[in-house]
């Protein structure tokens, strides 16, 4: 099966606090700590054991400046089989319907099984796979938990509202949007590292995409951020006191008597 | 934010600015790898050590290693994080990849155990004794040897460990009694019982590979007698097969003040008379072999001191950061001024500018001691492999017991910085404290590393290598003394520098005359002086390497307004701002120990043993 996974850099929240420009026109970058987006991992991994399985390839792809090769690089020492990187100048600042316009022109060039998506990034809005479903006109299922490949179609499961599961029966070739927790991605080990050691990463622009300046990038957007703000504290909120013991107590309490915990 | 492993920044600085390692790929051993591979390397090891190697911390604790039935096992997380670790092939980050290898620079193996040792010391233990009884079988074994025991215990399938203590030989190796009797299939009956035996047996491996210190039945006594023997738990047979059990009994294990996950094992071999091994290399040897396996742990254990000191240093600067108590000082009188973090209060800032001038200066030091690894490994001339061999075993003795007494005192420190708290369970500053203690302990205690300066490496090479040392912190002093707002701070490590090379002479002089005794006596003030000087030194790098990329940083404007507004500007300035508290407040000790020093105290070795008190 012919895989193709579309991957993103994104700051770690894990590794950086998160702070918002004084003009509100972004977070603070200086410094900041990326890594791959944690649903794209998922997704990667859920490709590699597909491939793994049933055969096939497993090809990494990003839209982003030039440090999205890292990513890349990363992925493919966790297994992925090929990576291409596609940027330019002229991609930057596209708004959701703009990456998916750049990565769709990226999928006509190949001939793809089945195209994964993370079901949102840690910076995003979770729109970009449901989108280049629509502009390939492939069948789409988000936010999967569960895949199984039966001949020419997957069963997939979704997570849906309240903790409940759906299994579907979907065509391929397909786009899904991947939810964490979906399997384990696996670790990085050295000899993974070692392989892609010398790699070079293929990097597309607009020409080589065979796309327009106009309908991408900040020129080409029709969503445009106005500003960027942590929002002010609200009232409501309980500080629960005390060693950590008593505090996960107090917290379990309030999970019980809120309906949360059964 | 809870960021309680060695601080990423830094170790990109120095790694990447301060010793720049990208040059090593120049080199035709490292020339399929570059920066960004070593920059992923270490991402990747950083990863597991947080997510799988520190959910084991509190665990390897509470629960420990234990022995039952005769079996040790381990605190149940050790499992996966082991399997997750070997999987990896984190056990040979830095070997030949024709051995199994992974092939990366030393430096980053120091690097990447910086990261595995400060999530979880206890279960660094493991890794680090399969890895060095590896290193001799690849070393010393016979091709026959390397071919049964080698691809397992470098994969880490199989442990290993390094015997060598007995009850009644301790520091004092050459007084060991266990004997060894030679067969007539050319193995060796062994039998004795070794103590304080690191992962001597565990349930993570299937079998244990033990490098034992020995006696062959006639041989001479004192270390000039002993011989090295490969001792496998279960039998190994030519194919590869394992056999039957090979008599080697764990009959205790240690309860100790730290390192619980760790299993310190009283092995018996042969009670039962029915123990093998294999000689390992020429008999009589086993000192000279062992002593490979040593050097290697000597710089681990550096390794974990700086370890533990780095992880108790980002614990200490959280929590100072978020703990609110008392009002600034400069608001003393008000009592409606606010309560305010404690990072706020002069005194707290000058303990954790301490630490955190420890924890630089420790990490670029051991970094830089795997750098000379690599320089001795792909220098093209001769008298550069000497060169940096020289250094890396001149500095072997600081590695160990300078980092490791300041990584307790590291640790110490942050356990003052909570408070009350820190002396508690609640917070893992404790269990760091108790943790790293041991380093100062085994592998030589501290006391023995500053007798082995001393004694065997001041005078090496009829001390042209302590004088390349000095030429290395000269070539520093002198890019230093080009930048003006360095020079007074470069001039203070050279005299220092200076201070030391005397110190050293006068020492040696001392130690080859009647004062021999007085002369060991100092020694570990000198081990200390040579510590202190070699962090001036490193600190003096930093600044040196710091003070363009803090102009770039600010461009063009001022520091203080960019320091507020960039984490880089902040970074750079906390360099330079480090170096001189460090020269300006540490180093000045370390001058008046140095007169200490040579001023040959001997009331150490006079005072009578009575005098100690009843």
């Amino acid at each position: 099966m012919e895989i193709l996974v579309c991957v993103k850099r994104v700051p770690d929240t894990a590794e950086n606090e998160i702070a918002v420009k004084a003009d509100g026109t972004d977070i603070v970058r200086d410094d900041v700590v990326y890594s791959v987006n944690e649903w794209d991992n998922y997704a990667v991994e859920e490709a590699i054991q597909i491939r793994d399985n049933v055969g096939g390839t497993v090809t990494v792809v990003s839209v982003g400046d030039e440090e999205s090769e890292e990513i890349i690089r990363r992925e493919m020492a966790m297994g992925a089989d090929k990576g291409v990187l596609l940027s330019d100048a002229a991609f930057e600042g596209s708004d959701g319907l703009g990456v998916a316009t750049i990565l769709k022109s990226f999928v006509d060039k190949g001939k793809y099984d089945l195209i994964l998506t993370g079901a949102l990034a840690d910076d995003g809005a979770g729109q970009v796979g449901g989108m280049l479903a629509a502009l390939l006109d492939l069948p789409y299922a988000s936010v999967v938990n569960k895949i199984e490949v039966k001949g020419d179609k997957l069963l997939v499961g979704r997570e849906i509202e309240g903790g409940n599961q759906e299994m579907n029966e979907i065509s391929l070739p397909c786009v899904l949007s991947i939810q964490t927790g979906i399997n384990e991605p696996r670790y990085v080990g050295i000899r993974g590292i070692r392989k892609v050691a010398s790699l070079e990463i293929p990097c597309d622009g607009k020409d080589a995409c065979g796309l327009d300046a106009g309908v991408v990038g900040a020129a080409g957007s029709k969503v445009k951020r106005l500003t960027y703000f942590v929002p002010e504290l609200g009232e409501g909120a309980e500080m629960i006191e005390g060693s950590t013991e008593e505090q996960v107590e107090k917290v379990i309490e309030i999970l019980k008597a809120k309906g949360g915990i059964k | 934010m809870a960021l309680t492993l060695a601080d990423r920044r830094d170790q990109q600085f120095v790694l990447n600015e301060q010793l720049k390692i990208g040059e090593l790929c120049e080199a035709e051993l490292y020339c399929d790898l570059n920066t960004k591979t070593f920059d992923l390397l270490l991402n990747e090891a950083r990863n597991l050590a947080v997510k799988e190697l520190l959910a084991t911390f509190k665990e390897s604790d509470q629960i420990g290693a234990v022995l039952e039935d005769g079996a040790v096992k381990v605190p149940p997380s050790f499992h996966r994080a082991y399997k997750l670790f070997c999987e990896g092939e984190w056990l040979t980050v830095s070997d030949d990849t024709e051995v199994g290898g992974q092939g990366m620079p030393c430096v980053l193996g120091a690097a990447t155990l910086e990261l595995f040792a400060g999530a979880n010391l206890a279960f660094s233990i493991y890794a680090m004794l399969g890895h060095g009884a590896g290193k001799l079988y690849e070393i010393f074994g016979t091709p026959e040897q390397k071919k049964l025991f080698l691809p397992n215990v470098y994969s880490g399938k199989w442990g290993g460990t390094m015997c060598l203590t007995e009850p009644s030989a301790g520091s004092d190796v050459g007084a060991l009694t266990t004997t060894a009797v030679k067969n007539d299939d050319g193995t060796y009956s062994i039998s004795g019982t070794k103590i304080f035996i690191s992962a001597g047996d565990h349930d993570m491996v299937e079998n244990i590979i033990h490098p034992v210190l020995a006696r062959i039945e006639g041989d001479a006594p004192g270390t000039g007698g002993i011989s090295i023997f490969i001792v496998p738990k279960i039998w190994v047979n030519e194919d590869g097969s394992l056999g039957e059990q090979n008599d080697v009994e764990c009959v205790r294990i240690e309860e100790k003040m730290g390192i619980h996950g760790s299993a310190t094992c009283v092995l018996s071999f042969g009670a039962k008379g029915k123990c093998r091994g294999f000689l390992l290399g020429q008999e009589r040897q086993g000192m000279k072999i062992m002593f490979h396996m040593m050097n290697e742990e000597r710089l681990n254990v550096g390794v974990q001191g700086l370890a533990g000191a780095s992880a108790a240093y980002a614990n200490a600067v959280n929590y100072a950061r978020e703990r609110l108590q008392s009002r600034n000082i400069l608001k003393s009188r008000d009592p409606e001024a606010p309560q305010v973090p404690i990072i706020e209060h002069p005194d707290v800032r000058r303990m954790l500018l301490q630490m955190k001038a420890y924890v630089d200066g420790l990490r670029s030091l051991n970094y830089y001691v795997g750098l000379c690894m690599d320089r001795a490994r792909i220098s093209r001339s001769d008298d550069d492999k000497v060169k940096y061999q020289g250094l890396v075993d001149l500095m072997t003795p600081i590695c160990k017991a300078y980092s490791t007494d300041k990584g307790c005192f590291v640790a110490q420190e942050a356990i003052q910085i909570y408070g009350g708290y820190g002396y508690t369970q609640e917070y893992p500053v404790e269990q760091i404290y108790r943790d790293t203690k041991i380093t100062t302990i085994y592998e030589g205690t501290n006391g023995i590393q500053a007798m082995d300066l001393l004694g065997r490496k001041l005078g090496m090479n009829k001390g042209q290598v302590f004088i390349d040392f000095l030429g290395q912190i000269n070539q520093t002093v002198m890019e230093a003394k080009k930048i003006d707002s360095l020079a007074e701070m470069a001039a203070k490590v050279d005299e220092a520098a200076n201070k030391l090379g005397k110190t050293a002479m006068v020492l040696g002089k001392a130690a080859r005359s009647e004062q021999v005794l007085a002369a060991f006596a100092n020694a570990y003030g000198f081990m200390e002086s040579m510590g202190d000087v070699i962090l001036g030194w490193m600190h003096l790098w930093r600044a040196v390497v710091a003070h363009p990329a803090l102009e770039k940083a600010a461009k063009g404007r001022d520091i203080a307004q960019a320091v507020a507004s960039s984490k880089d500007a902040a970074f750079y300035d906390g360099q330079i701002k480090t170096a001189r508290f460090f020269i300006n407040t540490m180093l000045p000790l370390a001058l008046g120990r140095m007169d200490a020093v040579m001023a040959m105290e001997s009331a150490a070795v006079d005072i009578a043993d009575g005098s100690f008190g009843s």
